[in-house]
């Protein structure tokens, strides 16, 4: 038993997969760094107030004339991109970005060639539908922390966005952490349906084994054993939100 | 001269009407109660004086300077009112101290961001007083009575401290006018006490403060002034020893005999 964890075969494999997983964690970290900012955009924009023709409402207006007058641009729109990135597959998402350009743009394929393409069309898919799930998270963070914290900064004189910086983030954070600790750890499965486009990442090169690979076909087990890759990184993240979460505790 | 003037407030909230020509006047170093039944009003003329809600007719002026008025929109710039605001302090029912800050850290954080945005022109991001504003945080929360408490968080606190920290926090700023909104409404009887006596310090000490409050003994025995609201108008307003033991009007009667019953 010991001699198969030092042979030839095994070593190899663990090579592909490590090699694997590193394009795992890229799109991972990839879609995190694009996709908490812009969730955070998306909620702000799914909460905007702003309505260009709101002068026009007033008292004892039909409602149909007033849901028209207050109609709301930016926060529609962003809901109306929520319901469609979260009401359709992630894999239909990337086959779209991937695939369709290519075929109505007459200059051919926007993605550069190989790896490297296949890389950015997923890492857009990813952060894009991420940032989605992110953004109804951040808004439930946002509008669960009382309105009287927002009151009490006004009558401090404090700016709109001091008080969302110095009062509102961190408290949002705090109720954020078991939702988003959730998703990021779904996210790191996830990064695999990139496969369809087939970037190369852990699960591709596992299933390669099955086909053909580094010449050795028909090898079952490799596949079997990217799960643990998965298992040991999405441990170590557990313990890291949870290191998160006791170092909120200070405060309720 | 009075320090506040405020004239012919109005305020509706789509068709009802929840305040309607309220005026009165307060001079410097006064304390004014405001007295009357749930939904009379009350919160929200505070609400107006702290420019959380927008009145839809009337002036409110201070030291003679019209800050707010409704017929006029100069008067109305959003960038303006984060200045005005500055006149008045507000102490909430239910405290609303920041939970992730210290006791001290609540009272200075207006105090470091101000002192931030003033520093060599706006956002230089550089808190040049930090050690003087501390100690100035320090001595409020001492004045409280808090001193031993400044490193505590909001929920090591009872309500009562929590309360009194709130006032210093108000109090930072220096205001012109302090309000009080039902500051002992949240609290058990035994820390009403510890709060009222805090207020009846600023009373001693000629803060000039509003306070809408159910303790009639109290408001009777701290404030100068005394206004009975109901159904959003001013019913009776007059020195507080004479509103409330010899009301001159027969709504104010009532409502103050509900009290002596209990």
């Amino acid at each position: 038993m010991l001699s198969f964890f030092s042979s030839d075969v095994f070593r190899t494999v663990v090579g592909a997969l490590n090699t694997g997983f590193l394009q795992t964690l890229r799109l991972f970290a990839v879609t995190l760094a694009g996709a908490i900012p812009l969730g955070l955009l998306i909620s702000f924009g799914s909460m905007s107030r702003w309505a260009p023709l709101g002068f026009l409402c007033a008292e004892g207006q039909h409602p149909v004339l007033r849901a028209i007058w207050g109609f709301r641009p930016v926060s529609a729109l962003c809901r109306l991109l929520v319901w469609v990135i979260r009401g359709t597959p992630l894999m239909l998402q990337l086959i779209i970005i991937f695939f369709i350009p290519g075929m109505i743009l007459d200059s051919g394929s926007p993605w550069p060639g190989g790896e490297s393409g296949r890389f950015l069309a997923a890492a857009i898919a990813f952060i894009l539908n991420y940032a989605c799930y992110f953004s109804e998270i951040y808004r439930g963070g946002i509008q669960s922390v009382p309105l009287g914290q927002q009151e009490a900064g006004l009558v401090l004189g404090m700016t709109r966005s001091q008080i969302f910086f110095k009062v509102t983030l961190l408290q949002m954070v705090k109720r954020i952490i078991p939702p988003m600790s959730n998703e990021i750890i779904t996210l790191v499965k996830d990064t695999s349906i990139a496969r369809i486009i087939s970037l190369q990442e852990v699960i591709w090169a596992g299933y390669a084994f099955m086909k053909g690979s580094h010449g050795y076909s028909g090898l079952w087990w490799p596949l079997l054993f990217t799960g643990i890759y998965y298992l040991i990184f999405n441990g170590a993240l557990t313990l890291f939100f949870g290191w998160v979460e006791r170092r909120l505790d200070y405060f309720r | 001269m009075p320090i506040l003037d405020v004239h012919n407030i109005e305020k509706h909230f789509g068709a009802t009407r929840v305040l309607d020509d309220i005026s009165f006047s307060l001079e410097a170093g006064q304390a004014l109660a405001i007295i009357g039944s749930s939904g009379s009003g009350k919160t929200t003329l505070l609400r107006c004086l702290n420019f959380l809600e927008k009145p839809n007719g009337g002036t409110i002026a201070v030291r003679d300077k019209v800050i707010f008025d409704a017929a006029d929109p100069a008067t109305q710039r959003p960038a303006d009112i984060r200045e005005k605001r500055l006149h008045f302090g507000l102490v909430f029912q239910n405290f609303n101290l920041f939970p992730q800050y210290t006791a001290l850290q609540n009272v200075t954080l207006s105090l470091h961001l101000r002192d931030k945005e003033d520093a060599a022109g706006r956002r230089a991001g550089k808190d040049r007083h930090k050690a003087a504003i501390d100690q100035r945080g320090l001595e409020l929360l001492a004045q409280m009575g808090l001193s031993d408490r400044a490193g505590h968080y909001p929920h090591q606190l009872s309500g009562g401290q929590q309360q009194r920290v709130a006032i210093a926090r108000a109090l930072a700023l220096q205001p012109d006018v302090l309000c009080f909104d039902e500051p002992t409404s949240a609290l058990d009887p035994e820390l009403t006490g510890e709060v009222l006596k805090v207020i009846r310090g600023l009373a001693q000490q000629h803060t000039t403060m509003i306070i809408v409050t159910h303790e009639m003994a109290f408001a009777r025995d701290v404030a100068d002034q005394v206004i009975f609201m109901d159904g959003g108008v001013i019913v009776e307003q007059g020195p507080a020893q004479q509103v409330i033991e010899h009301p001159a009007q027969e709504r104010t009667r009532q409502f103050l005999s509900r009290y002596a019953e209990n």
